[in-house]
């Protein structure tokens, strides 16, 4: 093959401009799929993190929003082992937010994630929004026992990842 | 001081524990009188009075989507009653019972509702009745109190309320259902042949209908079952997605005298309804137009396509067509995951079908039910002539809560439809009769006069496994003379306008159940009825599940909508109180709602029910039934 080749040149700039294009018309589209969530800037921030997203469909895109839930569970979950041992003392109510975040990780996450491959976007949508209610929920036990919380900043982050993948199974439906 | 002479229990006016009254329709009715005790009782109910006031004040706690645990009192309604605000005690510390107990949690599964005995349900699929068995299969996941991939569960019963269940019907281990055995339906071929349609989602995830049959057609019990080995029969057509294709109906003779049947499914947001006929079940042919199409609406899910008779009491054969016959056409809209009915005509030379009134269409209009009900599916009963409707009603607290206790979801007691011959424009819905077989120990009370912002607590041996029938009528006189009216009264909203707490001329009053002595849970069922400037009156009847429980992890929503009344009908409801799930019936199942509850204090012997009229103006006369419900074997 003349490398050479005006032919060939031409040929490799084009593919060059297609790749650049497609790769611009993926950012735009995951902009787009932000911009209809409750936190656009959170979303770009979770999809990007992932190289996939740049060849995903909006199933995709979901998909790493719940593997992102996933992880942030996991990590939540660490906190409140080493906080039942550095704060004895709020452990019952450790012990109800490791119950929350057992079921956001173990039941809601492998269930959308189920759901979202099967299509049956609704399904998906539920675990997401428990996801969001656990969060929520372990936040105020705290409160109602007259604790200060030591896990605000952890239950909001997951409150606010699960209302965006909440956002984007929406676009699903 | 209220007097205890014979003459108060025949037209009583006091706030006290009412004596029930002998007689009704039940057995052995409670009496009981303690003329000495009558002064302790009027203090007590006093203070349940004035608690009741404050409690309706009500907290209106933050929605959960707040960070802050805040509470805020509404408006206060004035020092007249003699309640000063600051007497509320704020709901907050200690007081709360989190976690949740196995004693909370295990008093929450129902004594008459189908459920399984773990885990995972959803859809109810291809009810039917076949030699002189009732069989009910149904959406299952074994591994998990949460939707997975799912299996046909089985159950069969004599009388639809007591079950035996049997061995899972169908697993996923085709190639075709690898993914998920999904809905489906049964018909029975004029030879008494069973067919079953069902959707499998694929290995790689498609949506397809199989065709499954009976092993041994001759067993009552249809245990085992046979997939037809050359399926699926149907796979997504052009222009449907691969996953926009589920949950195959009955299937019913067109004037050809092929079988046709309808899928669900959407192009771009409009709803729309597919056709198929067959001879054979095995292979199909799509009709040009589909039955009916709404735009806007989303996907269709498991559509529902049945004649009513215009004249008769009994429900129809599915095959059944003619000048005496409405059409029914029913889906779960995706998008909302509520259920939508509508009311027209089938042109069956044509297969499409058209709304009597556009404006009320399917996904736009009314609905069989204005709470947590979805899913639904009706089959004709053959042994009782009547249309049955099953619906999956799904839980409303948190995972967490259903991984503790071990299972998740319920079905709701199965209805039975007919065209509301009054009416005209819509169905009624009301608990198979096979219900009331449950009913004993009647608890009677007639013509309580209940004043306005008052509250009668109801004397019961028992308050979780209740049927009440209760009616209603207002003071002809405040009714009419009422003329500080306004059109926003009218406009009221059962989920926005803050339930039974938010005081009208004429309402709300009506039951509240699964109530704790000191109202601090509680879930009033109640009629809100508001008089427009045109002199008409619009009656509204509503569940309000925001006081329903002290737990701060469950819905709360309020739920409800219109229900028409005819001129000189009483106002009607009725309450099936059943642990966690509460369904309410108004005007002879016109208006239907399904709540579910979980109290954390209101429960065994704590659950009380209280009659209560909650109007600024309007005095309310009740006569209630009060049954215990035994529990079913299930």
């Amino acid at each position: 093959m003349n490398f050479s080749s005006p032919l060939t040149i031409l040929f490799t700039l084009l593919l060059l401009h297609e790749t650049l294009y497609s790769t611009m018309a993926d950012q735009k589209f995951i902009e787009n799929t932000c911009k209809g969530t409750p936190s656009p800037n959170l979303c770009l921030k979770i999809l990007l993190a992932n190289p996939k997203s740049q060849n995903s469909d909006l199933t995709d895109l979901a998909l790493i929003g719940v593997a992102a839930v996933k992880d942030k569970g996991v990590e939540i979950i660490r906190q409140i082992v080493a906080l039942k041992s550095s704060k004895p003392k709020l452990r019952p109510t450790l012990n109800y937010c490791e119950e929350a975040y057992h079921a956001v990780v173990y039941a809601d996450v492998p269930s959308s994630s189920e759901a979202l491959r099967g299509g049956l976007a609704k399904f998906a949508e539920d675990g997401m929004a428990d996801s969001a209610v656990e969060s929520q929920a372990c936040e105020r036990s705290f409160s109602e026992h007259g604790w200060m919380s030591p896990m605000t900043d952890s239950n909001k982050a997951m409150n606010d990842v699960a209302n965006v993948v909440r956002a984007i199974i929406r676009m699903l439906l | 001081m209220a007097s205890s002479s014979p003459s108060d229990l025949e037209n009583p006016h006091a706030t006290c524990s009412y004596a029930p009254l002998p007689g009704g329709t039940g057995d052995e009715p409670t009496v009981s009188r303690h003329p000495k005790k009558s002064a302790a009782i009027f203090l007590v109910c006093a203070f349940l009075s004035l608690a009741f006031v404050v409690a309706l004040i009500g907290v209106d706690k933050a929605e959960l989507n707040t960070n802050e645990a805040a509470v805020v009192l509404s408006r206060g309604r004035g020092v007249d009653k003699g309640v000063s605000e600051k007497s509320f005690r704020p709901l907050l510390g200690a007081e709360n019972s989190y976690p949740w107990s196995s004693n909370m949690l295990d008093w929450q599964r129902t004594g008459f509702h189908f459920q399984p005995k773990n885990n995972w349900m959803n859809d109810p699929n291809g009810p039917v009745f076949y030699k002189g068995w009732y069989h009910l299969f149904y959406q299952y996941h074994p591994d998990a109190p949460v939707w997975g991939k799912i299996v046909w569960g089985h159950a069969v019963s004599k009388d639809l309320v007591n079950w035996r269940h049997l061995p899972i019907a169908m697993e996923t281990d085709q190639w075709y259902d690898e993914q998920g055995v999904w809905t489906g339906s049964a018909t029975i071929l004029p030879d008494g042949q069973l067919v079953v349609l069902y959707t499998g989602s694929t290995n790689e995830s498609v949506q397809v209908q199989n065709l499954a049959y009976p092993a041994d057609p001759s067993d009552p019990l249809l245990i085992n079952w046979v997939k037809y080995p050359g399926n699926p029969v149907l796979v997504p057509p052009p222009g449907i997605d691969e996953k926009d294709f589920r949950d195959p109906t009955t299937a019913w003779k067109t004037p050809e005298g092929k079988w046709r049947i309808t899928i669900g499914s959407k192009v771009n947001k409009t709803g729309i309804s597919l056709v198929y006929d067959t001879e054979d079940f095995k292979s199909f042919e799509l009709l040009d137009q589909v039955l009916h199409a709404v735009p806007g609406t989303g996907m269709w899910e498991c559509v529902d396509f049945y004649p009513i008779s215009k004249q008769g009491e009994n429900g129809l054969d599915t095959s059944i067509d003619g000048p005496g016959v409405k059409h029914v056409v029913k889906a779960s809209m995706d998008d909302d995951r509520n259920d939508y009915y509508s009311i027209g005509t089938y042109d069956a030379l044509k297969g499409k079908w058209t709304p009597d009134n556009p404006a009320s269409d399917v996904g736009i209009g009314l609905r069989y039910d204005y709470g947590i009900y979805y899913a639904s599916k009706t089959f004709y009963d053959q042994d009782k002539q009547r249309r049955v409707l099953w619906s999956w009603i799904k839980e409303t607290d948190t995972e967490a809560s259903d991984i503790s206790k071990g299972w998740a979801s319920l079905m709701g007691v199965p209805r039975t439809i007919l065209l509301d011959k009054k009416t005209q424009t819509n169905i009624i819905q009301w608990p198979v009769e096979e219900i009331n077989r449950l009913r004993t120990n009647a608890t009677v009370f007639k013509n309580l006069v209940v004043e306005a912002g008052s509250l009668v607590p109801l004397e019961l041996p028992a308050a979780s496994q209740l049927d009440i029938v209760a009616e209603f009528e207002l003071d002809e006189a405040t009714v009419m003379r009422l003329n500080d009216v306004s059109d926003a009264d009218v406009a009221y909203d059962c989920a926005k306008n803050g339930g039974a707490a938010t005081r009208g001329a004429l309402g709300p009053f009506g039951i509240t159940v699964l109530a704790h002595e000191g109202l601090i849970e509680h879930t009033p069922v109640y009629f809100y009825v508001a008089k427009g400037v045109d002199g008409n009156l619009k009656t509204f009847f509503c569940a309000d599940q925001s006081r329903s429980s002290s737990a701060m992890d469950v819905d709360k929503s309020i739920y409800g909508n219109v229900v028409p009344v005819m001129k000189g009908e009483k106002l009607s409801m009725r309450i099936l109180v059943d642990h966690s799930i509460v369904e309410s019936f108004a005007q002879g199942g016109r208006t239907c709602i399904t709540s579910r509850v979980y109290p954390t204090k209101a429960i065994y012997n704590n659950a009380q029910v209280f009659l209560f009229n909650n109007a600024t103006a309007a005095t309310v006369t009740a006569s209630l039934s009060i049954w215990q419900m035994k529990s079913a074997q299930i």
